[in-house]
């Protein structure tokens, strides 16, 4: 909310009005200030003079020769304009004045005649811009004194954030009455003087939806003559954001401004058959409002009606067809209190989030309607004419009690800390215009502008704001012993290793385009998706099952801007519609590590890396986590998984347990994610990886010379390299230190449906040294147990 | 004494021959010239069983200190010979140190990981815990037992992604706008005191733009205990900011409102780049504070509802954006580069 600084010293006698120190106070007392604008003087050497005669030009039709005295006696001016006559009161630009752009002012002579100066345009002066003619100024204002004073300039305007549950402070009074709390300075209210001449509105006001109307009032002002309304009037409202439309809606606005609470003229001669009921709209109904926009109405809506059917929507935009215009003389000024719920709603659904409806979600204190509607009235009696009618509506359909709150001063010291005597407490909620009866517990009134206060506790906030923040101390509390738990350590430890192999983490939106399910074959039937109900865009509309689409199209984003080594990981949530295990009440969601490597990979030369990603890569990432965690029970059983490789594909089980899968893309879903290259992935659920495992016991490294040897077998594509180490490791017992392939062929020399493995095994004991006689026989079986997998011992 | 001269005469001659051996096989040469079974040494050594016996010892003692005197000069010029030989080698061998040759390639973690693993150690420094919780939360964790009435604007459609999934229990299920449910999740789960921070990710229907994601990370801290003040919320914060920040900054709290705060607030830190008040500063325009979080003691209502008593215990709670310390500690301009994963931004930390 925008408030002018010299509209706000006329509520409140400030002690400093530096904008800066301004600034930290209204931050301070919970009022922040996002933007200080300073308006300054655009011109200089203007003043207010009085029209003493008006000539017609010798020599020219279109001038007119004026005697003006802007305080130093009559002077002669040549005007253009013809909006003024003798008598008037204009602003002067002096010889020597400069006006905006630089525009100077000297003495010259038109057609022969002397002119001393310039009576200005608003436009001239930078104040406006559609004004026709020169600014003619309103009442009688002091002959030579500086028209600067009349705008109220120079002037600094200060954007509030005024935070939700703080209706009272969305007007200039409001924010005065804070800043008096906190100066310990008066508040200077503005009296209020109507004067009223007999009669009653025949406008009848029913209210048929309590929930949704607390209070209507209602004055008719009758006689009054649609104009512009007095510069400074105008001016005040362009300087906090609003335009000026005519003197009866700007009347509406600035006391909306002053006081907080909005108002809106009918013309009441537009209301159809004299009455207006306050109801709940019927579907199907239509309005048009001020805005000249049709709108489609529902039965949440809060409408005013009158015989014609809807003719304003409460609280938030009048309509067209009762809207003051020109022809206005009647004026019915509404100033009412709305059910803060409905209002927000109503606004939402409509899209009309306007000053009132800013004020009306927050509630309006139902008790200030009907000061407001006076103090309107009154200024559209003085602005436009008229007289008002004494006879007024006030239907008061809910009335609003102050809350009283019973109060310890134990209760703020709990929160906020010693040293909040009673006196003290009292003495800031009494600033705050609350009363207070009692010493301890005391009891708490307070004034219904304040609906946020109703607890002990939001009495404790007010202690706190008003005694300021900046006055806190910073302590600690002395908490116990925390840190992570062994599972976030074990996360730790998995992120850095993946780091370390050269894999970057990635973070993708949650979501999934199903698209991307059905190019890697994964499409799920449309009820297995978790679906976000009312999506901002399509693509935000469905939950992921799998990390993978997201990671692929990140590989591909890093290929597309010219990167050609891309490993990524990722660790997040996958959803499915299906119950959570650990809440059925919810949808399943697990946290899972995926990953997506292509190109080259580990150590690099000058020729780049020395390996190019596939499918082993994946096994190896599988392998490296395997280690670095401590799994001992992991494993990878050839598989076969939709979108990856048939043949370079494995299901990873952790403790006899499927966890996820690790393999090669397969070519065709590549080209489907644009990625020329092959692609080694895997996706795992987290928790299992990291669940605590056994420390690991230590195993004394043996002091005696090892015996190394090595096999050669020729292996069926039915065996697998882990079923020939685990039976040749399996027969040698606890003397096998390490048992390792070093080289694998299929070809020439090799028998088709066969491949060759080469394994170097390591033997050794921990007490002794082995010796020939005792190695031989454990080589025989451990060649006979290859044997039998059908695995035979090559070329010997 | 003929042998003894002559002896003399070799050790005499030796240094110079010795020299002018450049490489260790030219002087393997010059040793055997000069100490070999045909040099004078040699010659002298065959011929010491025809030496008259009186002079042998004094004949015997010379050739000792030839023979020594030669081989010791021999063994310098050798280790010298060598250790410019092996210089010569070391300068071929020479590395261009600037030239990365050979690489080790490290991958990342995500700034965003980095930020959370951060700020969840600074907190852990000072005794918490770490919590997690769903994402797909009921309405009521994230909205009612945080004391959100049931018209509370965040509720809205607009606002918040509802899925579909009907809980059975007659509440609704929506992607949660904040980790904050965990707190109420926690505490129904665990006696006072607490004192969690719990990093994940929050959803919220915003159009993705430099400062907007539909889906992003906070970090939320809640402390309860018996006897929590409001200064312990200062200090805490304070603290946090000192060692994320630096030593030397400074925080202000301002009065703000959040549904499940009571006082709540705003935490500004002074800026860290220029300490306040350089006009034009980069990283706060200006102005000496940067907004940073929210945060406030916890309303009675909330404790309240997870079965506490507001009587008993008092707390405080924070809730701060990762992607923000992010953006403003490391100038990062747009959120877009959080999720577009592109390795010339990750690398970059």
């Amino acid at each position: 909310m925008k408030i002018s600084l010299r509209w706000l010293q006329e509520f409140i006698d400030l002690p400093t009005t530096d904008p800066a120190e301004l600034k930290r106070v209204l931050d301070m007392i919970g009022h922040t200030v996002e933007g200080i604008e300073s308006l300054d003087i655009g011109w200089s050497d203007v003043y207010v003079g009085r029209v003493e005669s008006v000539e017609p030009h010798p020599d020219a039709d279109r001038i007119r020769v004026c005697r003006v005295d802007s305080g130093e006696g009559p002077k002669q001016i040549i005007c253009g304009a013809w909006n003024f006559e003798e008598g008037a009161y204009v602003s002067v630009a002096r010889p020597g004045a400069v006006l905006p752009g630089d525009f100077e002012i000297g003495r010259r002579t038109i057609r022969g005649v002397e002119s001393n100066g310039m009576i200005c345009s608003e436009k001239e002066l930078g104040l406006g811009e559609t004004h026709k003619g020169i600014l003619v100024l309103d009442g009688e204002p002091n002959i030579g004194s500086k028209f600067d004073d009349l705008v109220e300039l120079p002037d600094v305007v200060l954007d509030l954030e005024i935070t939700p549950n703080r209706p009272d402070a969305m007007s200039i009074m409001g924010v005065a009455r804070d800043l008096a709390a906190f100066f310990e300075v008066e508040l200077q209210v503005p009296e209020i003087e109507v004067s009223t001449v007999p009669g009653t509105t025949p406008i009848a006001v029913t209210v048929a939806d309590e929930e949704g109307c607390l209070r209507f009032t209602a004055r008719e002002i009758t006689g009054v003559t649609i104009g512009e309304s007095p510069l400074r009037v105008r001016h005040r409202l362009t300087k906090v954001g609003v335009r000026p439309i005519s003197n009866v809606v700007d009347a509406t606005n600035y006391v909306m401004f002053e006081l907080g609470q909005p108002l809106h003229a009918f013309d009441a001669d537009e209301i159809v058959g004299d009455r207006l009921i306050v109801k709940r709209a019927a579907s199907g109904e239509e309005i048009t409002t001020l805005d000249d926009v049709e709108r489609a109405l529902d039965e949440t809506d809060l409408i005013i009606y009158d015989d014609n059917g809807p003719t304003s929507m409460a609280g938030t935009m009048g309509g067209a067809r009762s809207e003051v215009s020109e022809k206005t003389t009647r004026v019915l000024m509404e100033a009412a209190s709305w059910d803060p719920v409905t209002i927000m709603q109503m606004s939402r659904r409509h899209g009309l989030l306007s000053e009132a409806s800013a004020r009306f979600e927050r509630g309006v204190d139902p008790n200030i309607a009907d000061i407001a509607n006076q103090r309107a009235s009154a200024m559209v009696a003085a602005l436009a004419g008229g007289e008002i009618l004494d006879g007024a509506v006030d239907v008061v359909a809910r009335s609003v009690e102050p809350s009283i709150i019973e109060l310890n001063s134990q209760d703020v010291e709990r929160i906020l800390g010693p040293g909040f005597t009673p006196g003290y407490i009292r003495e800031i909620l009494e600033r705050l215009r609350m009363s207070v009866a009692g010493d301890d517990p005391m009891t708490v009134t307070v004034p219904t502008f304040r609906p946020d206060v109703t607890r002990p506790a939001d009495l404790v906030e007010e202690v706190a704001r008003i005694h300021g923040f900046d006055q806190f101390g910073s302590t600690l509390p002395t908490g116990p012993s925390g840190g992570l738990t062994a599972a976030q350590r074990r996360s730790r430890t998995l992120l850095h290793t993946l780091t370390g192999a050269g894999l970057s983490q990635a973070i993708n939106l949650p979501f999934v385009n199903p698209d991307d399910l059905d190019a890697l074959g994964r499409s799920p039937s449309s009820s297995a998706l978790l679906t976000v109900r009312n999506p901002l865009r399509e693509e935000e509309s469905k939950l992921r099952p799998t990390l993978l689409p997201g990671l692929l199209n990140s590989v591909r984003f890093n290929l597309s801007h010219g990167l050609t080594d891309v490993g990524l990981f990722e660790i997040g949530k996958v959803f499915s519609a299906e119950p959570d295990p650990h809440d059925p009440r919810l949808p399943a969601q697990s946290d899972r590590l995926a990953w997506a490597v292509t190109g080259g990979v580990g150590l690099r030369g000058l020729e780049g890396a020395a390996t190019a990603a596939d499918g082993r890569i994946a096994f190896a990432v599988w392998h490296l986590i395997e280690d670095a965690l401590g799994l001992d029970d992991g494993r990878l059983e050839q598989s076969t998984v939709p979108g990856l490789h048939p043949g370079r594909t494995a299901e990873a089980l952790l403790d006899g347990k499927v966890i996820g899968y690790v393999g090669e893309l397969s070519p065709g879903v590549g080209r489907a994610f644009d990625l020329p290259g092959r692609v080694a992935v895997g996706e795992l659920e987290l928790d299992p990886l990291l669940s605590p495992i056994p420390p690991t016991v230590f195993r004394p490294p043996s002091v005696y010379p090892p015996a190394d040897f090595d096999l050669s077998f020729l292996v069926p594509y039915s065996v697998t390299a882990r079923e020939v180490l685990d039976a040749t490791v399996d027969v040698a017992g606890e003397l096998v230190e390490s048992a390792r392939v070093f080289d694998e062929f299929k070809g020439p020399g090799v028998d088709e449906g066969f491949r060759a493995l080469a394994i170097t095994y390591r033997l050794r004991a921990s007490d002794r040294t082995l010796t020939n006689e005792e190695v031989a026989p454990i080589r025989e079986r451990m060649i006979g147990a290859a044997d039998s997998l059908g695995a035979k011992l090559r070329g010997v | 004494m003929e042998h003894v001269d002559t002896l003399e005469q070799a050790m005499a001659d030796a240094p110079a021959v010795i020299d002018a051996a450049s490489t260790p096989g030219e002087l393997d040469r010059v040793e055997d010239q000069l100490l070999g079974k045909d040099s004078v040494v040699g010659h002298v050594r065959r011929s010491m069983g025809q030496i008259d016996p009186d002079h042998r010892p004094t004949v015997g003692t010379k050739l000792k200190e030839a023979t020594s005197h030669i081989e010791q000069l021999v063994a310098i010029r050798r280790s010298a010979l060598e250790a410019a030989e092996e210089q010569r080698r070391l300068k071929d061998e020479a590395i261009d140190v600037t030239l990365r040759s050979v690489e080790l390639p490290r991958g990342s973690l995500h700034l965003i990981q980095q930020t959370i693993d951060e700020v969840v150690d600074i907190f852990i420094g000072l005794g918490y815990q770490v919590a997690s919780g769903p994402e797909a939360e009921l309405g009521w964790y994230n909205f009612d037992a945080l004391n959100h009435p049931p018209t509370h604007p965040s509720r809205s459609e607009t606002d918040t992604m509802y899925l579909d999934w009907d809980p059975q229990n007659g509440d609704e299920v929506l992607l949660r706008t904040h980790t904050s449910p965990v707190q109420a999740r926690w505490m129904e789960q665990h006696e006072a005191p607490v004192y969690i921070v719990v990093p994940g990710r929050a959803y919220r229907k915003d159009t993705i733009d430099a400062t907007h994601l539909p889906v992003f990370h906070q970090i939320e801290g809640l402390a309860v205990d018996t006897n929590i003040v409001f200064s312990d919320l200062k200090g805490t914060l304070l603290h946090f900011a000192r060692e994320f920040f630096g030593s030397q900054t400074e925080v202000r709290l301002r009065p703000h409102f959040f549904p499940f705060t009571e006082p709540s607030a705003e935490l500004d830190v002074s800026c860290f780049a220029c300490h306040g008040g350089e006009p034009g500063c980069r990283v706060c325009g200006g102005a000496g504070w940067l907004e940073l979080l929210g945060c406030g003691m916890v309303d009675p209502n909330v404790l309240e509802a997870v079965g506490y008593d507001p009587d008993e215990v008092t707390g405080f709670a924070f809730g701060m954006g990762p992607e923000r310390l992010a953006m403003v500690r490391h100038g990062v301009a747009s959120m877009r580069h959080f999720i577009d994963n592109d390795l010339r931004f990750l690398r970059q930390f």
